[in-house]
């Protein structure tokens, strides 16, 4: 049973693997770390996926609960989440640099209340919210976990999926060979800012589908 | 306040007319055979766009081998080649489907042309998938995929990122509009920004990667504005056009006419960044004589790439994002940029022998891909004076 979980995620791993792709690898490029650091960056994205993933466990649970959970209000969530987390990747691409300079800007001191500044908190963060996306292996996870009978099964189950799914991400440490060219930081950071409007606009309009629903 | 002295560049080393028409007759001779493709025109208006076109053509490339100079003489075709290649694509666009518009059903029956652009979105979808993510056709018309692919292939070896000054038929746009003002109004651009086609790159490579569509087709092209978009149905294809409209007036329009720099090409294109890849296994690149320079920045002022800095100079070659348009090398007062065959000798003395053998490839790609749309162009043009219609 729980290898179903597993071997879902298994198959459906080159998918997840590419979707958060776009986040994770600039972002690691960005950071410029080597190999042996990028894993651990890379423990802590898949760490916050995790969390994601076992919120879903736990709604799927909840809600006994068919695929209709997600009405208005799950739109203005995760839209409002995607929003929340464009704002930091833009800040990180486009401003972290710039805002050293100038001690007393407005971006550097907001960058004190957000995650930017504290940096094990952003690998969780991006790995939360690239977890929050309703592609197709997920929702059919949903589905299986929601036939489950109880919380833990539920969970198990999302936890074995998950396993499955970060079986790619085994590869992503290795952008630490590019350290050795610094214009790969530069392009990185550049990257993780451009996704950031990406985000910004999927977030729009999550949010305007749910306020026109 | 110092004074500035003017420098005024030395002229190139010309060549003599009868020796520089006899440099010239390979190219009139292969022009000719590819500009009629074997077949001469019997219609008036396409005898004349025919004629015209060809003394164009070599025309300019007489004057570029008399001259010695490169690019005063390849912005002219490069441009009019945009500009007819906008015309005539638009015009055969409305002569086909009626408007500029792309519906889904154009998509579904394979109707889209393919455009090099593409290409670098292309390749990780192919590998994984075997399909190419693209509602075009592989084979059988002038923009097929393939046809695409193979003059992509070959000109990468022939010019690395000359492709985008030798073929790209976006490129003369903003190099036209980069050439509008004699004098830039916004000088410095922070080093930082010139690594953001990369930046793109890496992302409209993973995002296509993960949708399995054109990422940057869909969102950021900035020439969906003068070629085809999709047809607005709804609020997503309305903002898609505005993105469109808004990065053609900044990036091609605005910009390069503030920087005299051609700011899509140098700060946004992925495939420009793609590109400069290529610059690394082709066989031609820029080089500077570090005994005849003398640190005037001229070259730095005018690279319309963002690739001559003193970095470049002191390493005594262009940056790997150099679009070999050859600006450097006529703005430079003491002559002291040339291009070089790799591998050979670093001779100064005989740059003009390898800057011949730069020309010939790459002139040759830039009057073959000008060619059918210039002629076509004027057709359409002797058409709207004597019919009063375009189409």
């Amino acid at each position: 049973m729980r290898m179903e979980g597993f071997i879902l995620g298994l198959s459906s791993g080159v998918l997840c693997a590419a979707a958060c792709a776009p986040v994770l690898i600039p972002y690691l490029l960005g950071e410029g770390r080597g190999i042996a650091l990028n894993a651990w960056l890379t423990l802590q994205f898949l760490a916050g996926r995790l969390f994601g993933y076992l919120v879903f466990g736990l709604l799927a649970c909840a809600a006994s609960l068919s695929l209709s959970t997600r009405g208005a209000h799950g739109d203005w969530i995760i839209g409002g989440a995607y929003v929340f987390f464009s704002a930091l990747l833009i800040s990180y691409g486009f401003f972290r640099q710039e805002a050293s300079r100038r001690k007393s800007c407005f971006v550097n001191r907001c960058q004190k209340w957000i995650p930017v500044a504290r940096p094990a908190l952003l690998p969780c963060l991006a790995g939360l919210i690239t977890g929050l996306s309703f592609c197709p292996p997920l929702m059919l996870a949903f589905a299986g976990a929601a036939a489950r009978s109880g919380l833990g099964e539920s969970l198990l189950y999302f936890l074995s999926f998950f396993a499955g799914t970060s079986v790619l991400f085994v590869f992503a440490p290795f952008a630490g060979a590019l350290k050795r060219f610094p214009v790969a930081r530069t392009v990185g950071k550049l990257a993780a800012g451009v996704m950031g409007v990406y985000y910004f606009y999927s977030g729009s309009m999550m949010i305007l589908g749910g306020l026109l629903r | 306040m110092t004074k500035e002295k003017v420098v005024l560049a030395t002229p190139a080393p010309g060549t003599g007319l009868p020796a520089a028409m006899l440099l010239c007759l390979p190219m009139m001779l292969i022009t000719l055979m590819m500009l009629s493709r074997g077949n001469f025109p019997s219609e008036p208006a396409s005898m004349l766009a025919f004629g015209a076109t060809y003394f164009f053509v070599n025309g300019l490339f007489l004057m570029m081998i008399r001259t010695g100079n490169t690019d005063r003489w390849r912005a002219i075709l490069f441009v009019t080649y945009a500009v007819c290649f906008v015309i005539s694509f638009i015009t055969h666009l409305i002569e086909a489907r009626g408007s500029m518009a792309l519906t889904e059903s154009n998509m579904i029956e394979g109707l889209t042309p393919f455009c090099h652009v593409v290409i670098p979105m292309t390749l990780i979808p192919a590998a994984l998938t075997k399909t190419i993510i693209f509602p075009g056709t592989l084979l059988g018309t002038k923009t097929a995929i393939a046809s695409m692919f193979v003059l992509w292939i070959g000109s990468s070896l022939a010019l690395g990122r000359g492709f985008c000054s030798w073929f790209c038929f976006f490129g003369g746009l903003d190099d036209g509009f980069s050439r509008l003002f004699k004098t830039a109004r916004i000088r410095t651009i922070h080093p930082r920004w010139t690594y953001l086609p990369f930046a793109i790159l890496l992302l409209v490579v993973l995002v296509s990667a993960l949708t399995l569509a054109p990422f940057y087709c869909q969102w950021l092209c900035p020439f969906k504005t003068t070629t085809e978009y999709p047809e607005i149905t709804s609020l997503k294809t309305a903002l898609q056009a505005m993105v469109f409209m808004s990065l053609f007036v900044a990036l091609v329009l605005v910009l390069p006419a503030l920087t005299r720099r051609r700011t899509q090409c140098g700060l946004f294109c992925p495939m420009g960044a793609f590109q400069s890849l290529t610059n690394a296994i082709n066989v031609f690149d820029v080089r500077i004589d570090p005994e005849k320079c003398r640190s005037c920045k001229k070259c730095i002022s005018v690279c319309p790439s963002f690739s001559m800095s003193e970095d470049t100079l002191a390493k005594g070659k262009s940056a790997l994002t150099c679009m070999k348009c050859g600006r450097c090398l006529d703005a430079c007062p003491e002559g002291a940029i040339f291009y070089h065959l790799k591998g050979t000798p670093l001779n100064p003395k005989r740059a003009e022998v390898g800057r011949r053998l730069f020309l010939y490839p790459a002139y040759l790609f830039l009057a073959t891909m000008a060619g059918a749309p210039i002629q076509d162009a004027i057709v359409k043009i002797i058409r709207l004076f004597t019919t009063g219609r375009l189409i």
